[in-house]
Formats: C-alpha cells, structure tokens, sequence
C-alpha cells in the first residue's frame, strides 16, 4: 500500500526557464527503501525538495495515508514527519552535535533554560538504539564528513521522523562508510521508518533499494521492484544507453616508470603545534603517461597532502620539484603559472564561485587570450563558453549565477574549466563526486587521455573502484605517512589496499 | 544591453515612481500636521529643483560630489569591502585639495588644479588604502578600521580649518579663497553648477570599464565573491585589497576636490558633511553598478534639493526634508515592491 | 579614580547600545540603526519623564517608543526586504530628523531644550546612576539569554547558517526581528541616560554612539563580557582625553580624535596578538 504519493508535480523555474519537474508521480511504500535515480540535472533534488516543502510546486498533490496534506514549509514536512539530509549538509559548523540535533526542538527546563544535560542524554540513547559513533559534545566543524552524516541522520531521528529523505549521501563517503551507512538504513526501515535515497551508483541501487524510480528530463520514466531490472537495463533507462564504467582496466600493467619525473615530492611534512604531524615525510613522484593514485580513509592526510600540491598550503619540511625545478612553497599564482591543471574535492567552495556567473566561473584561468593588455575579450570568451557548454554538456545559462545549476551541472563546470587547460600535469581530486555515470565515465576517459598523451596525473581519491580501475602506482596514506607505495599491475584487489588503509599493514 | 538588463531598468523606474508617490502622500500628511501653508510647501517641495535655472542647476552640481563617493563605494564593494570612512575621505581630500591650491599662487590655472586634485586625491587614497592594509597585515576588520579613521581624520580636519588654515578676516569657519585661476568653468549662471559634473560622468563610465570590461575588474569580482576561488584560480587576492581601497579613496577625495574647484573654492568646516554617508546610498540604490550610480546620485540631489526650496519659500524645516527623504530610503531598495512590480508587469505582457 | 569613576559613567551608554546590537549582530544582521534607535529613546524618555513625572514610567514609555521604531524598521528591512543598511541609514536620518521637527513643534526650539525640576535617580553611595547597574545586571542577562536558553541557540543559528535554520522549519526573519526589537530596547535606555544625566535634549546627542558601540562589540569579540571590557578600555580612553584636555592644553579637535585613533590602535594590537598566538593555518597570497 502507498503510503504517501506525489501526483502530476510540476515546477517550473522561472529564472532559467527550467521544467525541474513535470508531472511527476511517486510513491513511496512503509519500511522500503526507495532510490531514486536519474542524471545530474534529472530534478531529483526538486522533486525532494518539494516533498520537504523547500520548494513550491507549480502544479500536483501530495497525499499522505490516503489523505491530502500541503506542504508549504519544512515545519509542515515535519509535522508530517517527513525529514531530509541535503546533498550539501545544512549543519551549523560552530554548535555541537547535541546543539544542532536538538535545534528547533529543544528540550529546556523550567520552560525557559536549555537543558543541555537532556539534550545529550536524548542524543546518546539514539546513538545507542541505532548504533551511530558521534560524540554528542563534539563540535560539528571539526568532524569528519561521514560524522556530519551521522548528526544528519540523527537529527530526522530525534525528530522521530517516519519518512527520511536522503540526497546523495554516499557520493562523499568512502566505502567502509558507506557500508556502514547502509547498515544503519536497514535497521531504520526495520523499525518503521520509509527511506527515499537519491543516488549515481548503480551498485548501490541494486544492493539495497526495494524499489527505484527512474528519472530523466523532469520525468519519472518508471520504478521498478529489486530484481526487476539489472544494472544495465537501468542505465538504459537513465542515459538510453549502456554506460560503462570500467570497460578493461587498461592499465599499463608491469610497465616501469624510469628515469624523467614530472612531478616529485621529497620528505614533505606537515607539523602544526607539537602534536602529531598532519604530514610525515612524504615521498612519491609522477613521470610522463603515470596515473598516480592517493588513496586514504578521512582524516589521514589526503585533503592536506591536496592542498600541498596545489600550492595552497606550505610545508613545514621537504621539497617539491617540477621538472627538476626546486618549487617548494610556490604561490597558487606560480601553480597557474606552470599551467597545472587541479579539480578540487571542494568544488563548491574552492572550485567555484556560486554567486559568480557560469562564464565568470569558467574563465579563472586566463588563457587562449582572455584579455589583451588587461582588457576582456568578449568575444573570444563567448566562444570558448559556448565551446565549453557543448562539449560538457552542461545545462546552464552562462550569464546566470551557478548556484541555479543542478548539483552535477557544477561539477562538470569545474572539470571544463580544468580540462581545457594545455598542461603536462594535472591534479584530480575525488573527480567523480556526484556525478552521474555517464559524465562519471567521460571523466575517466579524459583522465586516461592524459595518460596516453604522455602527461602525469595525480589522483586523490577515496573511492578505491576508481584508484584500481585508473592508477598505475597506488599510494595508500595512514595517520600522514605513506603506508605503501603499491603497484597497479592487475593483481592488486580492494582487501590488500584496505588493509593498508587502516593501518593493519605498513610499508618502511 | 539584452533583455533582462532592459527589463531591469523599466522596472527600477516603475519601482522608484511607486515610493517616490508614497513619499509625495506622507510628505503632504507630514506638511499638513506641521506647517501652516501646507500646500505651497508640497508643490515646492517635489517641483521646486525644476522651477528655476538657479535651483535645476545646483541640484545638479549636489550630485556630483555623490556620483564620485557612489563610485568609490562602489568600486570598493564589488571587491566585497565596506569602505566606511567616506567621510573622511572626501572631507581629506577636499582640504588637500584646497591647501596645494594656496600653496601654489604662481602656478597656471590647469597645472595647478590638476596638482592639487591629484594630491588631494592621493591624501584620501592612501587614507582608505591603510584600512586595506592593516587588513591584509593583519587581518583587521577593514569596515570598523575605515570608519573609526575616517572619524579620527574628521576631527583633524576640523582642526585645521578651524585654527591653522582659517582665514582670519572671514566670520565663516574656513580657509581663505583659492586663486580663481583654479575655479572650474561654470555652466548654469547663478547656479554653481561647473563643468566637474563632466568629470563626473566620465569617472563613472571608466569604472565601469574597469569593473566589466578588464581583467583586472572581473579578477577583484572574483575575489569579493569567493576568495578562496579566486586563490585556487590563480589570482594574488591580497592585492585586491588595499588597491581598491586606495581606489575608493581616491574616488572620495576627488569628489572633495571638485567641490572646491566647481563649487566652494574654499573649505569649510563640516562642508562635505553627509556626502560620504551619502555616497554609500547612493551605490546601493544603483545596487553598485557605476552606471547606475548617476541617476541614483541625480535623485538624491533632487530629494535634497527639494527640501532646501521648500525650506526657502515656506516655514518648513530642514528636517522635515531629513524625514521624508528617510521614509524614501526606507522602501527604495525593497525587492518586494520591486518584484511585484515585475510580476504584474509581465502578467500584463 | 576620578578617572575610572568617570570612565564607568561614559562606557554605560556604549555599553548598553553594544548589548542590544549584540543580538542583531549575532542574528547575523548589520544594524547601523543603533544610532537612531538611542537618539528616539534619549528624546522620547526625557520627554515622557517630564510629561509624567515619574523616572521609571518615563523611561519605560520612552523605551517602548524606541522599540515601536525598531519594530518599524525591522520589519521594512526584513518583510519588504530592503537593503539593510539603507534602511538602517533611514532609521538614523528618521530619527534625527523626527526629533528636531518634533522639539520644534512641541518645544518651539531646534536646539537645545532643557527640562529643570528633574530628580535623578542615583545609586546608594558610590555616585553611580541607576543606568549603570542596569547595564551590569544586563550583561549577565544577555550572557545568560545567549548561551543558555533555546532562543539564543536560535538567534546563533540564525547568524551563522540561516539556510540550516530554515531547513529545519523556523523562520530565520523571526529571530531577526526579535533581535531588533531587543537592540531597541536597549539602545532606548542607552539614549534615556543621555538625556537624563544633562536633563537636557540636544539635537544629534548620541553623537556617534551608536556606530562606536558597533565596534565596542567587534572588539569584544561578540559576547556580552568582552563587550564590558571593551566599552570600559573605550569609556577610559575618553576619560582620559577628557583629563588630557584640562592638563596638556590640546585643541578640542586633536583631543576628539584620540578615542577613535586608540581604537584603531587597540584593534590592530589585538589582532597582531591573536595572528602570533595562533600562527600556521592556511596561508594567505
Ligand atoms: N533554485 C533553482 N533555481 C533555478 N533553477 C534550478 C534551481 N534548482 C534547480 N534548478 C534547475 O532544475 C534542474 C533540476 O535540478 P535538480 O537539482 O533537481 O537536479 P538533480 O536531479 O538533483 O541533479 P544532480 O544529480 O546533478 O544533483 C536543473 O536544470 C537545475 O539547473
Ligand atoms: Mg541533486
């Protein structure tokens, strides 16, 4: 029986003239996990958003137990019990987790005093039920992703939330989180709760959905039950055709990588105050046609090993090298001037502007003449836009800001603006977070491209499916050392590079 | 232009008519409830800038000093910095302005004043620029830093009007007269309106140029957006700091030194008082687009202007004119009214 | 002593006009309308004491005008959705030119307008007027609204992330608004000790008050008893340019400047201090 319904929802935008949704049904059934699935730009998050009252349908219905509710704010959403993680978490970085899981609805003494002995209490017996790890008294700023995750979910729960909507929440996790994730999910559906999960991971669809609806161009194409459909009939149905991700491993198997260096970091450490060290003498080199991979699990070094190499950050020791030129605390200035290239894990913040318009965004880098003596070529900027959108196939006004882009539309900017730089080297840091497959797999075509063009690559990522399926030489970072220097030679699997992750086995 | 910006521009001017009507109702209520000739006092009120070449032409000459403090501010805030000190600044560069004047009797009229306007300038750049830099030193809120300046400096100026500079044959609290060599052209006899409203404008059109059309305006756009983006991009932010504070007062003191070339020829005490504040209104109702920084500065001379005739001809006090024209600025930059007016307008359409 | 004794006297109206802006400022809101808001409750209060003959019911009344001015502002700048800080300009220009025409009409006088057979309220021995053991006892309110209650957890959330705030049902324009009304009511009795203390209104008495109590609360580092300190470092260094003036035989304008350039001062030390205990960090091109 449906539980709860949307009926023939639509919502037009008038600022970009976008149909996000039209017409669109969906039901979701108790204690299922339903995903929802479709390409970057589909209107997922629309669809959701209407659903949690963020947004106002233009058209449609919404029926809950049979009846007609109306939703016109999130207060409505959670009288209704419905609660909702957003792609991008809406915590507030300075409370703790207790103060903004409690928030909006705090328990207080003598009707006025926030009491916050009751908040945590509440906060760890819901821990304790659903066997989440978050300490309630931490604050929110200094927790890892998968933690923030956890105070996400917990928050819908102390809310006592009966429908959770979850938009993307694995596209940032690591697998083992993930895992965990998913673990959680289950027993939340065991004890009564109905769970709507957006997804890019087909994997994941098929592993623990009961039931997907497929999206496209505003439209839900269809749903269909576990076992109905197969991977590749759903990526028939969310791109028309079948994506692959991983077609050959096409690695350079047994291939050695002598003599010339691109790239090189000597004994590179990170030391801020006298406790442990961020970074720990960090040796690793990248030669012309290497992919080179940084794995990690959070927390150990790679976001600091990224903003070492892209000139963000300096070092406290050590030495880098390009080309055999001494570059050690080079200025980001200096980085563009080299001509690297570099995605960012942070696309929102460090890799975009979202105030700033798509072109503004796209042009950062000055080249192919830009500008001639400080003045802006409008013309040749036009093109190169215009030139951009269409190979990328991005969905966007270039003259709006890009915050009004769906969450994959930014992305794809990014790697547009990066990829269109003429370079020997390139930084990609977690390349395919929230992209969906098919922009996913054009990714990791260009990536080899560079490869087979005779440039170095190199690789941040915590999706090890990626690390195996591009790197020729894998690096695996735990508490800011290298705890093996790995090569991709086909022999490789998951469980060895997971062992080193977590430390069980290191390298000297 | 393309469409949106055309649409923008109508609807701004419906928007500004809607408040501007509202504030005609509460005037003539406010007028009713305090003078005896209420009427006249209305009419002269909203009419009188246009009744006479005098008044047409100083309500005129009233929006040049604003079209440059608009500029400055805006200029400063598309680099997302508040330049708070405006006051200062202009009053800085109107006394520089007119010291360098005295202190150069021999000099030809166009030498002489462009030295002058270029060190009084260069006095408020260097003023605004020290906000920029003890920000980037040391991470000084540049707002709080500009304006406690500023008010340090206003006193200082005071101080050298009132005692070192006065002219002690005049009852007023100045300096003495600069050379008339120095005086910019008038154009609308009787009134003071000088040819520095030329200036003005042409100052307006090359920040524009500078802001949109160069490398050097979308890179500071960049770092007032999202600075860590504009570093990952490749852009040195730390110079998009004190630059466009210098910028912004260098745009104040420019505004202070065509005020004495075009208008003063001397300086007062207090005299360019409310022209910073001003300034600041004046970028935000043109919502810091440099173009739209001279009509918005046209308007707030004209609410000035219009409350000096009224106080001219009727018994109206000046402050009535402060009242109204705060109930103006109270809904001018309201998107509600503005967005409602689009909506019907293209219900309409 | 004489120094301190007067510098506690001059700190209290910052003091009480940074608590109130406090909550805006933590609301996430730039109000520059302190100013106007401590000048409508300076006229209204002295007024209304005069009116009514009572101290307490004269400043409570003069007080509730002061935060129906905010509430008018607060709900323009937040439900019409204006500019703020044009709209905060507005308020200040409304009230000092409100004020003058009002004094004018009632009064007969634009300038000053002195109210005699006032009796102040005074403390028991120390020589400290009621106002400043209000704003003592208003510190520790404010810390304890801020830090202690579940409105002040909202106001917070509010300031830092309203979009989180929204997503969760509340309405971030609320908590705004409720912290105008409180910056209102604070500010009307930071303006009612104006007036009262000289039994006299004169046009423009705030002088700039209500813009230095924005910086009283940057310095203090937004919490209620860096605030304290930081108004009694700024009451002190106008105490002190007060005595100067009377010792060194500086002119007036040199001696007005003083407390604006020891701020500057004290800001930037402050923050050398605080780069040199922290270091390190990302850096800054
Ligand atoms: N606030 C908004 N204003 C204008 N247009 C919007 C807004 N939000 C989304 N859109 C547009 O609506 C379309 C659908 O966006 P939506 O965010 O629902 O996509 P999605 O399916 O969640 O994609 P992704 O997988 O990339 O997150 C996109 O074309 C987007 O540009
Ligand atoms: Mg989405």
């Amino acid at each position: 029986m449906a539980y709860l319904t949307m009926e023939n929802i639509t919502r037009f935008y008038r600022d970009n003239h976008v149909l996000a949704n039209s017409n669109v049904d969906f039901e979701l059934r108790r204690n299922e996990i339903h995903a929802l699935v479709g390409e970057n730009g589909a209107g997922k998050t629309t669809l959701m958003k209407i659903l949690y009252g963020l947004e106002q349908p233009d058209e449609g219905r919404i029926f809950l137990n049979g009846s007609e509710v109306f939703i016109r704010s999130p207060l409505d959403a959670n009288r209704y019990g419905i609660g909702m993680v957003h792609q991008h978490f809406r915590l507030i970085p300075d409370f703790t987790a207790a103060e903004n899981i409690i928030f909006g609805m705090e328990p207080k003494r003598r009707l006025f005093f926030l009491n916050r002995r009751e908040a945590e209490e509440m906060v760890r017996s819901i821990s304790d039920q659903f066997g989440f790890d978050v300490d309630p008294s931490a604050v929110v700023k200094n927790m890892t992703v998968g933690e923030k995750q956890q105070v996400e979910i917990m928050r819908m729960l102390y809310r006592n939330d009966e429908t959770l909507i979850l938009d993307e929440p694995t596209s940032v996790l690591t697998g083992r989180q993930i895992e965990s994730l998913f673990y959680t999910l289950k027993k939340l559906t065991r004890a009564g709760k109905s769970i709507i999960l957006i997804t890019h991971k087909l994997n994941e669809v098929l592993s623990i959905a009961d039931r997907v609806s497929v999206m496209r161009q505003g439209k839900v194409k269809g749903t269909y039950r576990r076992g109905e459909v197969d991977k590749k009939e759903l990526s028939q149905l969310i791109f028309g055709r079948d994506v692959q991700f991983f077609a050959g491993r096409g690695v350079s198997s047994g291939h050695k990588f002598a003599g010339k260096k691109i790239f090189e970091l000597k004994n590179v450490s990170i030391r801020s105050g006298d406790i442990k060290p961020l970074l720990d003498s960090i040796c690793l080199s990248v030669s012309p046609g290497e992919i080179v991979g940084v794995t990690g699990a959070a927390g150990n070094g790679l976001r600091e090993l990224e903003d070492v190499v892209s000139g963000l950050r300096d070092l406290s020791g050590g030495q880098v090298f390009y080309h055999g030129e001494d570059i050690t605390n080079f200025s980001v200035h200096k980085f563009r001037e080299k001509g690297f290239a570099y995605v960012p894990a942070d696309r929102m913040k460090r890799g975009s502007s979202l105030q700033a318009s798509l072109k503004q965004n796209l042009i950062i880098i000055n080249h192919d003449g830009f500008s001639r003596f400080g003045i802006l070529n409008r013309r040749r900027i036009n093109s190169f836009v215009s030139k951009k959108l269409r190979q990328f196939s991005i969905d966007g006004n270039p003259d709006l800001p890009l915050h009004l882009l769906s969450g994959g539309n930014i992305q794809k900017t990014v790697l547009a603006r990066e990829l269109s730089i003429e370079t020997d080297f390139i930084i990609f840091s977690e390349p395919t977070w929230g992209l969906d497959s098919a922009a996913g797999e054009y990714v990791y075509k260009k990536i080899r491209t560079h490869r087979d063009k005779g440039k170095g690559v190199l690789l941040f990522s915590s999706n090890l499916d990626e690390i195996l399926g591009l790197a020729d030489t894998v690096f695996v970072l735990f508490h800011g050392r290298i705890a093996g220097r790995l090569d991709n030679d086909g022999s490789l699997t998951k469980e060895l590079v997971g062992t080193y992750m977590l430390g069980l086995e290191i390298d000297e | 232009m393309n469409r949106r910006e055309k649409e923008n521009i109508i609807v701004s001017f419906w928007g500004v008519l809607l408040v501007l009507g509202a504030s005609l109702l509460f005037a003539a209520v406010l007028i009713f409830l305090l003078s005896s000739e209420p009427l006249p006092a209305v009419k002269y009120f909203f009419t009188g800038p246009f009744l006479s070449r005098y008044f047409f032409g100083n309500m005129l000459d009233a929006a040049v000093p604003l079209i440059f403090t608009g500029l400055g501010i805006s200029l400063a805030f598309k680099a997302s910095l508040f330049n708070l000190g405006g006051e200062g600044q202009i009053y800085m560069g109107a006394l520089v302005t007119t010291v360098v004047c005295l202190a150069l009797p021999e000099f030809n009229g166009l030498a002489g004043g462009l030295t002058a306007l270029a060190a009084g300038s260069l006095a408020a750049g260097l003023l605004a620029a020290l906000s920029g830099y003890l920000k980037v030193k040391w991470n000084v809120d540049s707002m709080i830093s500009s304006f406690l300046l500023s008010s340090a400096v206003v006193y200082g100026v005071n101080f050298f009007i009132t005692g070192y500079f006065k002219d002690p044959s005049s009852s007023l609290l100045s300096t003495p007269f600069i050379d008339s060599r120095y005086f910019l052209p008038h154009l609308m006899n009787p009134s003071t309106l000088s040819t520095s409203i030329f200036f003005a404008l042409g100052g307006a059109v090359i920040i524009y140029f500078l802001l949109y059309r160069t490398r050097w305006g979308y890179e500071m756009t960049m770092c007032g957006l999202n600075p860590e983006f504009a570093r990952y991009g490749g852009v040195n932010v730390s110079s998009y700091v004190t630059m466009p504070f210098f910028l912004s007062g260098l745009m104040h003191g420019l505004g202070g030194g065509f005020a004495v070339l075009g208008t003063y020829h001397m300086s007062i005490k207090g005299f360019t008082s409310g022209m910073g504040w001003g300034g600041i209104a004046v970028a935000l109702i043109a919502k810091n687009n440099p173009l739209g920084v001279i009509p918005a500065a046209l308007f707030f001379a004209y609410l000035n202007a219009g409350s000096k005739a009224a106080m001219l001809h009727t018994d109206v006090t000046f402050e009535v004119a402060a009242v109204v024209e705060a109930f103006v600025f109270f809904f001018i930059t309201s998107e509600v009214i503005f967005s409602f007016i689009r909506r019907k307008r293209r219900s309409l359409l | 002593m004489k120094l301190v004794h007067d510098a506690v006297t001059i700190m209290t109206p910052f003091l009480l006009a940074a608590l109130g802006g406090l909550f805006t400022e933590l609301a996430g809101t730039l109000n520059i309308a302190l100013e106007g808001f401590m000048l409508i409750g300076a006229f209204f209060s002295i007024v209304f004491v005069s009116v009514t003959g009572s101290m307490l019911t004269g400043i409570l009344l003069g007080v509730l005008i002061t935060v129906i001015f905010a509430f008018i502002f607060g709900a323009v700048s937040l439900y019409l959705k204006t500019n703020i800080f044009i709209t905060g300009l507005a308020a200040n220009l409304m009230a000092s030119g409100l004020t003058v025409v009002l004094s004018a009409r009632f009064f007969g006088s634009k300038g000053v307008v002195t109210f005699s057979g006032l009796t102040p309220l005074k403390g028991l021995h120390s020589g400290y007027s009621f106002f400043v053991y209000t704003s003592w006892l208003l510190v520790v309110v404010s810390w304890f609204i801020i830090y202690h209650t579940a409105f002040g957890l909202r106001i917070r959330g509010t300031g830092i992330h309203p979009d989180a705030v929204s997503s969760l049902g509340l309405r971030p324009s609320q908590y705004k608004l409720a912290a105008i009304l409180i910056s209102g009511a604070a500010c009307g009795l930071a303006g009612a000790m104006l007036t009262l203390n000289v039994s006299a209104f004169v046009p423009g008495i705030t002088a700039g008050r209500g813009w230095i109590a924005l910086v009283v609360i940057y310095l203090g580092d937004r919490t209620p008893w860096g605030i304290l300190a930081a108004s009694f470092i700024f009451g002190l260094s106008i105490s002190f340019s007060n005595y100067a003036q009377g010792v060194l035989n500086l002119p007036a304008d040199i001696i007005l400047s003083f407390p604006y350039i020891l701020t500057v001062a004290a800001m930037t030390v402050y923050q050398i201090y605080r780069i040199k205990r922290k270091g390190g960090g990302l850096q800054h091109r």
